[in-house]
């Protein structure tokens, strides 16, 4: 990737440098969020757009991606306010007995992809933030307006969930545990 | 800590180093361990599922080629709008300018000055009129002198400046002609002095009219005397006032 040109402003800098840096990883945050690639690019690019016009308020730089993806999830909130997508909520109740039943491994990539797609959105959206976006359960908690201790129960279910999608699978296809 | 409750932060924090879920995973007997290792092996595949998800290519630049076109548009339109405000405020000073070119061309003094070149030779007249004919010029005017006229009249005529319908009058004094423009029935607010294309003078609101006296290279006392006696030729000598005996 070619150097970021020394005569532009600094804040132009700091722009390029935050969109080559965190670029990709926003566009697979925004691609689990909405399961969509146009969607998701038409976000990342809405995205920084606004990062540019408000870009004063960001204070350091470890608090890029945080931000970036606060942003992102509000520009994804309008895009369901314009248009409301059918989703498909799957049943909340994890049964008890399953609750820490963990597959040794959880299969390949595509299987684990395929389980996180199924995943309800109240639960895919805490996860992605925690794994791909870094952040603690109290920085989930205050981007989401939640409890810590709702979004810990999120994050939990998620797994649980994922796990119990794999798992089922996994015991289909001859058991990996 | 309980196992029940490791279990479950494990479970919604696999990457946690809190210091109390380390302690029990390192002194749990009823399996805590194991549960930990293949949380951490689950959260690796669930990473690396999340984060292999493929970047359509040339995403950053196309984020960058959308912001700087945006940018530019957005110059381009506040370029446009500062030309618009600019061409707004010449327009509105070329229009002051207009109307002041206006007012300044139709003011006495203008009218004044633009009427002298066609009796420029009346300033070279040295024979000195009599009061008669200076009379005869103000009635020609319908206008009367109350008083006597200054000494060294050598122009009278009737004549008119710009619209208004004056007494043109040149007053020889210390060799220096003096030009005096009378015009009956034209109002004037205030006196003021001018200097126009060579021509220093003075604009004098009358209770009847206005008079307008001037000269080119003139001494200021010669204008004062000139304006004085012929302020006090139309309007009648000043009544003495107290303290000016």
């Amino acid at each position: 990737m070619p150097p970021v040109h020394k005569d532009v402003n600094p804040k132009q800098r700091q722009y390029e440098a935050m969109v080559r840096a965190l670029s990709a990883d926003l566009y697979r945050f925004a691609f689990w969020l909405s399961r969509s690639e146009t969607v998701a690019q038409d976000l990342v690019q809405e995205t920084f757009l606004r990062a540019w016009k408000n870009l004063d308020a960001l204070r350091d730089a470890e608090s890029a991606k945080p931000w970036l993806i606060t942003i992102l999830r509000r520009e994804h909130a309008r895009l369901y306010e314009r248009k409301r997508f059918d989703t498909v909520e799957l049943d909340d109740s994890v049964p008890e007995d399953a609750a820490f039943a963990s597959p040794e491994r959880s299969g390949d990539a595509a299987q684990v992809r395929d389980a996180m797609l199924k995943l309800p959105e109240k639960y895919r959206e805490p996860l992605a933030m925690q794994v791909l976006g870094g952040m603690s359960c109290d920085e989930i908690a205050e981007a989401t307006q939640q409890q810590p201790g709702a979004v810990m129960t999120q994050l939990f279910r998620a797994r649980q969930r994922l796990k119990a999608m794999l798992g089922g699978r996994a015991a289909a296809e001859g058991g990996r545990t | 800590m309980n196992c029940l409750d490791f279990r479950r932060r494990i479970t919604a924090e696999p990457r946690s180093r809190d210091a109390d879920l380390l302690a029990h995973r390192d002194s749990c007997k009823e399996g805590c361990a194991p549960f930990w290792q293949r949380a951490q092996r689950f959260e690796d595949d669930v990473e690396s599922a999340l984060a292999g998800i493929p970047v359509p290519d040339g995403l950053a630049d196309r984020i960058l080629l959308a912001h700087a076109t945006d940018e530019r548009r957005g110059q381009v339109r506040r370029r446009r709008s500062w030309m618009a405000m600019a061409a707004s405020v010449l327009i509105a000073f070329g229009g002051v300018g207009l109307v002041w070119r206006h007012m300044d061309g139709t003011s006495l003094p203008a009218l004044a000055v633009a009427h002298m070149p066609w009796e420029m030779d009346s300033l070279n007249m040295t024979r000195p009129m009599t009061d008669a004919q200076v009379e005869a010029g103000f009635v020609g005017r319908s206008a009367h002198l109350k008083g006597p006229a200054p000494a060294g009249v050598t122009y009278v005529h009737d004549c008119t400046v710009g619209p208004y319908p004056a007494v043109h009058l040149v007053t020889r004094m210390n060799d220096e002609p003096v030009v005096a423009l009378y015009m009956p029935g034209k109002m004037s607010d205030a006196d003021s002095d001018f200097h126009r294309d060579g021509w220093d003078g003075r604009q004098i609101a009358l209770s009847g009219g206005t008079l307008v006296v001037m000269a080119q290279g003139a001494s200021r006392n010669t204008m004062d005397a000139v304006a004085r006696g012929w302020r006090e030729a139309i309007e009648g000598p000043v009544a003495p006032s107290v303290g000016q005996i």
